[in-house]
Formats: structure tokens, sequence, C-alpha cells
């Protein structure tokens, strides 16, 4: 199931109302069920959402919820209720993975579109992200390349003031390449 | 410090957003309309920083995590309301793209991350006057970090009270592992960035877009 610009701006508050409801939502069965339910509506999209899923929200959540139990069960010498901490992994999972499937079925930047300044501001930002990655990864093989040893965290520190000077100047530039393309195309 | 989706129950997230969205609306009427569009390259740039900045986040026990926020240093230079839209774009985009925080958490996110701490850093900055240098960035961007802390915190806390069945960390247990690393190493960070950042800019303001 895929949606265009005005089936998007049906289909995103939709997705957020259901988001909210999941969030109230404790019964570990009915979490379950809830994620069947998603999997089921968007068959072609579940498969990567899933792994998106299980890729960024789930580790993060299950650490924090290891780490929380551990400390509960260990230091504190409680016994947690584990209803209530899988609850917390199941929600997290089960919202990421519908907000990762809606995702794949609409076209976000189309339905974005009423909205010029949001969107440039959301592509502006996103190409930043995407370059500011790529600097910090060269500058990094840079240094990893100058150096006759593995950089130490000294080394990168000393090579971080340098990074920065070159990125924020880069970025700049960059962002303002965008803003101009953008506004030539109507934006 | 992005509480994930999940842990707080709409008895929290939707007044959190109803407290959000008229100040969202307001900043972006305030900041981003067609006369400022001159600056939403440097506000993109630093909104990216902020990203970058975030996304190396440390779990911590008591619910959550401990990271850099970056917005202290947007706050300085272009306001609290600038601050607030870009770390809410941040939180959006790492909710959507990322899986980090959430999509029904992000009122309580931005207000925490993007407006309680910068907007205290601010107004210390400016008490601070004309005698504000690196050492007064310092300390505000390390005051502002506290501040968000401490309302992810009363966040959590409240759910806890409210409903312990969605998120069962005690408040004392959860303050204790969340104010620790916050106090002694992100708070630090967080204000040798700002201080750090905020020299090299003003250096730099002259070869920047306004």
């Amino acid at each position: 199931m895929t949606f265009g610009p005005r089936g998007a701006r049906v289909v995103l508050p939709c997705w957020l109302f259901a988001c909210f409801g999941f969030s109230a939502i404790t019964d570990l069965r009915v979490l379950l069920g809830c994620l069947l339910g998603v999997a089921l509506l968007f068959p072609r999209q579940a498969p990567r959402a899933a792994r998106r899923a299980l890729l960024t929200a789930v580790p993060f959540t299950l650490a924090i919820v290891l780490l929380t139990w551990a400390h509960a069960r260990f230091l504190l010498h409680v016994r947690p209720d584990f209803h209530a901490y899988a609850g917390l992994v199941l929600r997290a999972a089960l919202i990421a993975f519908a907000t990762f499937a809606v995702l794949g079925a609409v076209d976000l930047l189309g339905a974005l579109a009423p909205w010029p300044t949001l969107s440039r501001l959301l592509v502006v930002t996103l190409a930043q992200i995407h370059a500011l990655r790529l600097v910090v990864r060269d500058s990094w093989l840079g240094l990893l390349s100058r150096l006759p040893r593995r950089p130490s965290a000294r080394d990168g520190l000393r090579n971080a003031g340098g990074v920065t000077a070159t990125l924020l100047t880069l970025s700049a530039r960059n962002a303002r390449d965008i803003t101009d393309a953008l506004r030539s195309r109507g934006f | 410090m992005h509480i994930p989706d999940g842990f707080l129950a709409p008895t929290i997230t939707l007044p959190a957003y109803a407290a959000a969205a008229p100040l969202w609306v307001w900043a972006v009427r305030k900041h981003f309309g067609p006369s400022q569009v001159e600056a939403l390259p440097a506000v993109g740039t630093l909104t990216a920083v902020a990203f970058v900045l975030q996304t190396i986040m440390i779990p911590v026990p008591g619910g959550t995590s401990t990271h850099l926020v970056g917005a202290t240093l947007l706050a300085l230079l272009r306001g609290p309301l600038v601050a607030f839209v870009c770390e809410s774009l941040v939180l959006l985009v790492q909710a959507l793209f990322f899986g980090a925080g959430g999509i029904t958490v992000l009122g309580v996110n931005a207000l925490a991350m993007g407006l309680a701490g910068p907007l205290a850093a601010w107004l210390l900055w400016r008490a601070f006057g004309r005698r504000a240098s690196r050492a007064e960035a310092f300390v505000a961007a390390y005051v502002g970090l506290q501040v968000s802390t401490a309302v992810v915190v009363l966040a959590l806390a409240a759910q806890n009270h409210l409903r312990p069945a969605q998120f069962p960390t005690p408040w004392p247990v959860m303050a204790a592992a969340m104010f620790l690393p916050s106090l002694t190493v992100a708070g630090i960070a967080e204000g040798l960035y700002t201080a750090l950042a905020l020299g090299l800019l003003l250096r730099l303001r002259d070869r920047l877009p306004p």
C-alpha cells in the first residue's frame, strides 16, 4: 500500500493518533496484536520497517531497560515487574515499526509541500547531516593517514578545532547552495 | 536525554504537545517567515551540528540516556525560540528516520531539551551582560543542560507517579542515574563545546552567512 501527497495528508494524522493510542497500552498481548495488525496493514513495507526498528529503536530501548532492570535487581535488591519492563520495549518497538512502515508508504516531502519553509528547513537539515557525516569521516581518515600510529583521544581533540572550523565553513556554503537550489525550484 | 516512545502515556505527552504547539507556531512565524529566508542556511547548519552531537548517546539506568544537546549554542547565537524550533526539528528527524526519541514524546523532549535548558542558559547569559565571555558561556551551557535533565526527570517521575505499570522506575533511582552523568560528564562537555564553538563562530562571523 502506497499513498500520494493527498493520501499522505490523511494517513499521517491517523498514524499520529495510532501512535498515541499505542503509547497507552500496557497489556503485552494487545501490544503483540497491534504489531501483527500493523504488519498486516503494510505487508510490503513490513520487512524493511521491522529491520529498521530492530536496528535503531529496539537496541537502545532494550539497553536502557536492561540497565534499569539490572540496577533494580542487583543494586536495590528488588524484584522488578517483568511485564512493565517488557511493555516499555514492546511499545517502543511497535511505535518505531508503525512509523517506519507508514513512512515507507507515504511521500513525506510531498505531504509537507503546503508548508514550504518547513520543507526547506527539513531538506537543508537532512542534506547538512549527510554532509557533516561525510566531513567527519573524511577528516578522521585524514588523521589516520597522517599519523604512524592509531590516533589517541588527545590527537582527536587537537584535530577537532580545525575540523569544526572547516566543517562549519563548508556546511554554511552547502546550506546556501541548497537553499538557492530549492528557491529556484519554487519551494 | 531523549525519552523513548512508549515510556510516557498520552496523559503527559498530549498536554506537552498542547504546550509546545503554540510556541512552535509563534517561533516559526517570528523567526522563519519569508522575510527571514536568508537566515535558514546558518540555522540549518547549526541544527545539523546539534544533530551530529546528539547521535552519541550513552544509555543510563534511569530510563533514558545522556549526551550533548548543542541547543545552547543556538540559543546564545539566535535566541531561545530559534533553538526551540531547531531542536524540535532535530528531534523530529531523529524520531522519523533514526528511531531515537519518538514521535509521541516529541513535545516533552522538545520542551525539555529545546526550550527549558536553552532558555535557562540564554537568561543566564543575558544576566552576565557585557562581561559575557567563554567562561560565562560554559557556565550557561552547564546550567542549561542540568535544567533540561531536571525537566526529563520530572516528566518520567510524573509518569511513574500516575501509572507505575507504564513506567516502573521510581524517581529517586531515575534522578540519581540521570543527574550523575549529567553533572559530571555531559554538562562539562556541553559547556566546553558551547564555549569553544561560540568563540570560533564569533571569530568566523564575517565568513558565515547572516
